[in-house]
């Protein structure tokens, strides 16, 4: 499989306000084209900060992130992002919302309807494309914010704790509509959580990181067949034995 | 919902009985204090004099106020926006808000004579702070991630400024532009005491000089009601304008 994204000795240094602090050290992977990779830690790992700069809205204080073949010098066209807190656009319909990354391409205005048209079917949300997001539940502000990311045909989704602020149902609901999203789109995933579960319920592949600096503790692939039952033996052996990598803590799950 | 704002007129009902009372019982002689019914005469004997005189006070303020608007949207949202700009003009707004537009009335007499040309520019001022601060802090209060998603976009500056911080800042332009309106109409009035020969402010000084009471009194009358009729338009067009807000606020305020 074609690597798709590389980082080489990734790190992330922030000024601070009495002394610098390390948030990332010494980050090393490569990731195929296609993979469903999720980076996996307690709060303050260092998590959030790499997908950042995978998405180049951070620069790496040390090594080098290579998307699609190029060093990252920016947000690549080959990457969209989903952030936890969405990111909608409060005085934009759904609607327009979808549309907002295609029009920052420069897409015209006929194409951008007839792609948008496209994704909220399949996010489901045709219905509401006309209204406002502070109209919609949580679990449709997310969908909206997936079905944006994913109207640019990315070659890679990245995930900030997209589903961190939904409730246990809508969460379970939305995982597995993005894996048959992913199944279908075939798009490289790299999804950020604190959480177990969603980890093991979702990902080929699972980076464990350490906090302070972050660093990647682990590197386990996950060959469980999908769907998959949290109930079953192997996942909960798996699961036991994130959490000792994890270092368990009462924020994980 | 209607009778309820009605009520809000009560303080103003008391003042008028009280007014009502003092003639009856001749507390003032007549010169001074007019009943009622001799000020209502004036909109039908003198309603010229008070037309003409209202139109050119509101004009004034219109142009004034465009004019601020025209200035002081674009600077704010600039000023916003770079960080820059900010530190560079910073102290000097707050200097020059601090000053009274009145008390320029002297030097803009001595720059610009007597005429529309001192009124206007002495409404413009005193529309562009208002306008100016309440812009740049509605850029400042952006959610940080609504600009990660235009940056992860790669949107044009332009398009950031158009279709997020603009409607973004918008809700607080417009408290900036009712503070705006107000602070003219206060303005004019004033400015056309000294430095203009016609408008409201030049009827009530000029009627104080024949001793015409009632046109004094009718003159405030008619100030007063313009200014809530101004600050009502601005609300409606803010209502209109800022529709997407319905719900996402306390209240309409």
């Amino acid at each position: 499989m074609s690597k798709f994204l590389e980082c080489i000795g990734v790190g992330k240094i922030y000024p601070g306000k009495t002394e610098p602090v390390e948030a990332l050290r010494g980050i090393d992977f490569a990731c195929g084209a296609g993979d469903f990779l999720c980076l996996l830690g307690r709060s303050g790992c260092g998590k959030s900060t790499l997908l950042q700069m995978v998405a180049g809205l951070e620069r790496p204080t040390a090594g080098q992130i290579v998307v699609a073949d190029r060093e990252l010098d920016g947000p690549s066209t080959a990457t969209s992002i989903v952030f936890q807190d969405h990111g909608l656009f409060p005085w934009m319909t759904v609607q327009k919302n979808v549309e907002f990354n295609m029009k920052a391409r420069g897409t015209k205005a006929a194409a951008r309807l007839a792609v948008a048209r496209r994704f909220l079917d399949m996010t489901s949300l045709t219905a509401f494309a006309n209204r406002y997001p502070h109209e919609l539940s949580g679990g449709m502000r997310q969908r909206v914010g997936i079905a944006r990311a994913l109207t640019t045909d990315p070659k890679a989704l990245l995930m900030d704790e997209p589903f961190g602020a939904l409730d246990a149902q809508t969460r379970a609901k939305l995982q597995d509509e993005l894996l048959q999203i992913w199944a279908k789109q075939r798009t490289t995933v790299l999804f950020v959580t604190h959480s177990i579960d969603e980890a093991l319920l979702l990902a080929d592949r699972i980076l464990v990181f350490t906090p302070r600096p972050g660093r990647i503790a682990a590197d386990v692939k996950v060959d469980l067949p999908r769907p998959r039952a949290p109930q079953s033996a192997e996942f909960s052996v798996l699961a036991r034995e994130l959490r000792g990598l994890v270092g368990a803590d009462r924020e994980i799950d | 919902m209607q009778f309820r704002r009605v009520l809000g007129l009560l303080p103003l009902a008391l003042l008028f009985v009280a007014w009502a009372l003092a003639v009856e019982f001749k507390v003032y002689p007549q010169v001074l204090l007019p009943p009622p019914a001799k000020v209502a005469m004036v909109f039908i004997d003198d309603w010229e004099t008070v037309l003409g005189n209202a139109l050119a006070s509101i004009t004034r303020v219109i142009i004034g106020i465009s004019m601020a608007f025209l200035f002081a949207v674009p600077l704010g949202l600039m000023i916003g926006r770079y960080q820059l700009l900010d530190t560079m003009t910073d102290w000097s707004i707050q200097i020059f808000r601090s000053i009274p537009p009145i008390a320029l009335i002297p030097l803009a007499l001595l720059f610009l004579g007597i005429g529309d040309k001192p009124a206007i520019a002495l409404i413009f001022l005193a529309g562009t702070w208002p306008l100016l601060i309440n812009t740049i802090f509605g850029v400042r209060n952006i959610e940080r991630t609504l600009i990660k998603v235009a940056r992860a976009a790669r949107a044009s500056e332009f398009l950031v400024m158009k279709d997020i911080i603009l409607p973004a800042a918008l809700p607080t332009i417009f408290t900036g532009l009712r503070l705006a309106v107000g602070g003219g109409w206060l303005t004019v009035v004033t400015a056309e005491m000294i430095a203009v020969k016609s408008g409201l402010g030049y009827m009530i000084l000029n009627a104080q000089l024949t001793f015409r009471s009632d046109l004094i009194i009718a003159g405030i009358v008619v100030i007063g009601g313009i200014g809530l009729l101004a600050d009502q338009a601005v609300r409606r067009v803010r209502a209109h304008v800022c529709r997407w807000q319905e719900g996402l606020t306390a209240s309409p305020e």
